[in-house]
């Protein structure tokens, strides 16, 4: 098992977790994915992917340091997001009654592993 | 008011299953319009039965009918769900402050200021309880803490050597009352600043910079959870080894941003990011 | 943005306002320009046209010697400026789409909504006429007649 693939298995496994994926962040590409039905990878990668650059360019308007961890949180879940060393991003599309504390746990944890 | 309700009225009708119940019964309530308020509410709990803001709201609906053991149990099932919503345990500290039991609603208003701090409202509610209450248990009781200080603005040496000044407190602003703005900033929907500052570590006032860049955050955010069938969105939280930062959207049309610095829990951010964003309604209603 | 077709230009003005692409042009496989967005000279249209085509029947050669089902899209990074040339199917034949962008928006965005476009032109395209055969007589005065249309002339 990939480092890619340890890492999506263990964020999949929090309640709530509809699909994780490691995404480029600088294409917005799918590099691995575990998605449930229903969660379209190829979106969230390109549209987290989007997203986290521009609050990472945010942050530096701000005099800050980029982002370890950001939640986008909408009427029906969330999604969670953890920039990764070598461009990486790792991304989950979770439900409203997810336990987010436990999946950023992971996801911070994971994000330190990968590369 | 009434161009609001009718437009949350039509958003609702057009997507039933959205949280726009919560704004409508809000909006519906203030007007007086309990019944009709309490419908809304009603309908926006059968479908978000886990929702604990949607229980807070419907207590206030029973509080103003005058049911105040339904608003109890609706206020009860709030703190079940959320245990450090703040609204509602002023509202369950208010019943029994009004049933006579003085220890059991300052306990309640206790556990209110500790989930928020900044809350001045909580501290004048203790205040008045322990005044008024005839008997103190002398295992609730806390000695009357000291009065709070009134915040004074922190001399900046480095102002001078900055290429921009940072924004004074503007006491026109939504923000007057909460460090003078400091670290939010309400932004419009073309990315102008609104109202308060963001000072960087260094110093520097960014609030503009900042300001131009959240307008396309907000469309950005929405256009992401609109696809991947999410709904609105409604607030992002970003943590960063020197900062948490919260966006949250006061309207339609305009989102605030609260920074805080790392030592805050991001829960406590996020409850100061919701007060600043009460703030920035209210202050927009008036200066429309 | 300019269109011969008016079908397209909602589909395609949608691809604009959601990718941040600085230019794009659409084609039949043969090269011939149906809308443009970004170039100011017609010469550069019809050089890209050209180009376009051909990179596509290049690589459409290229997946039959290798026995591979053809290949869709290709992308192309530069430092400052990145460029995807996808092939697509629609009622009125095959169509080549020809994209630059850059850094201000990701490859990702870009093959995400150019991938809806293609749907949403599938959806709305006229059904009813037939696409008319390109004749060598006629070719010379429809080129014109785009490159009037594309930039507005």
């Amino acid at each position: 098992m990939t480092g890619a693939q340890a890492a999506l298995d263990r964020v999949t496994r929090v309640p709530g977790v509809r699909g994780a994926l490691v995404a480029s962040a600088g294409d917005g590409l799918v590099v691995a994915e575990q998605l449930m039905d229903g969660v379209d990878g190829r979106a969230a990668a390109a549209l987290a992917g989007s997203l986290v650059g521009r609050l990472v360019r945010t942050a530096d308007g701000a005099g800050r340091r980029p982002p370890a961890f950001v939640q986008l949180r909408a009427e029906r879940g969330s999604i969670l997001a953890a920039p990764c060393p070598n461009d990486l991003v790792l991304i989950a599309v979770v439900g409203p009654d997810a336990n987010v504390g436990l999946a950023r746990l992971e996801m911070l944890d994971a994000a330190g592993r990968l590369d | 008011m009434t161009e609001d309700i009718r437009a949350l009225t039509t958003r609702l009708a057009e997507e039933p299953g959205s949280l726009a119940f919560l704004e409508l019964a809000e909006a519906l309530r203030r007007r007086g319009q309990l019944d009709a308020a309490g419908k809304v509410a009603r309908g926006g709990l059968s479908k978000y039965p886990g929702l604990a803001g949607a229980h807070d709201l419907m207590a206030r609906i029973l509080s103003d009918q005058g049911d105040l053991a339904g608003a109890f149990d609706a206020w009860a099932d709030a703190l079940r769900i959320d245990p450090m919503r703040t609204g509602a345990l002023k509202g369950i500290a208010f019943l029994y402050f009004r049933a006579g039991d003085a220890a059991a609603a300052i306990e309640h208003l206790q556990r209110a200021a500790e989930a928020d701090p900044d809350d001045e409202s909580i501290a004048q509610a203790l205040a008045k309880v322990r005044r008024e209450s005839r008997s103190f248990s002398q295992r609730s009781v806390e000695p009357e803490p000291e009065p709070r200080p009134e915040p004074q603005p922190q001399p900046r040496p480095e102002a001078e050597s900055r290429a921009e000044p940072i924004a004074p407190a503007d006491p026109g602003s939504p923000f007057a009352d909460m460090d003078g703005g400091r670290s939010l900033v309400l932004v419009d929907a073309n990315g102008l600043r609104l109202a308060g500052s963001l000072p960087a570590p260094s110093g520097e006032e960014t609030g503009d910079r900042v300001a131009a860049q959240l307008a396309g955050v907000s469309r950005e955010a929405a256009r992401a959870t609109r696809l991947l069938g999410l709904g609105t969105w409604q607030s992002i939280t970003l943590e960063s080894s020197d900062g948490h930062f919260v966006l949250v959207r006061p309207t339609g049309e305009t989102v605030l941003l609260a920074a805080r610095e790392q030592s805050l829990p991001m829960a406590r951010v996020v409850l100061l990011a919701e007060r600043a964003a009460r703030a920035a309604r209210q202050w927009l209603e008036q200066v429309r | 943005m300019r269109s011969l077709e008016p079908w397209v230009e909602l589909p395609l003005q949608t691809f604009l306002d959601e990718s941040s692409a600085r230019l794009t042009l659409l084609m039949t496989s043969s090269g011939q320009v149906v809308a443009q967005h970004g170039f100011s000279r017609s010469l550069d249209v019809m050089t890209a046209a050209a180009l376009g085509a051909g990179i596509g029947a290049s690589t459409d050669e290229l997946a039959r010697l290798m026995g591979s089902p053809r290949f869709e899209a290709l992308v192309h990074h530069g430092p400052r400026q990145s460029c995807l040339l996808s092939g697509f199917s629609t009622p009125r034949g095959r169509w080549i789409g020809l994209v630059v962008f850059g850094p201000e928006t990701t490859v990702g965005i870009v093959q995400l909504f150019f991938d809806q476009m293609v749907q949403q032109l599938a959806a709305v395209a006229p059904r009813d006429q037939p696409a008319a055969p390109a004749l060598a007589e006629n070719f010379e005065h429809e080129l014109d007649a785009s490159l009037k249309a594309l930039f507005g002339r």
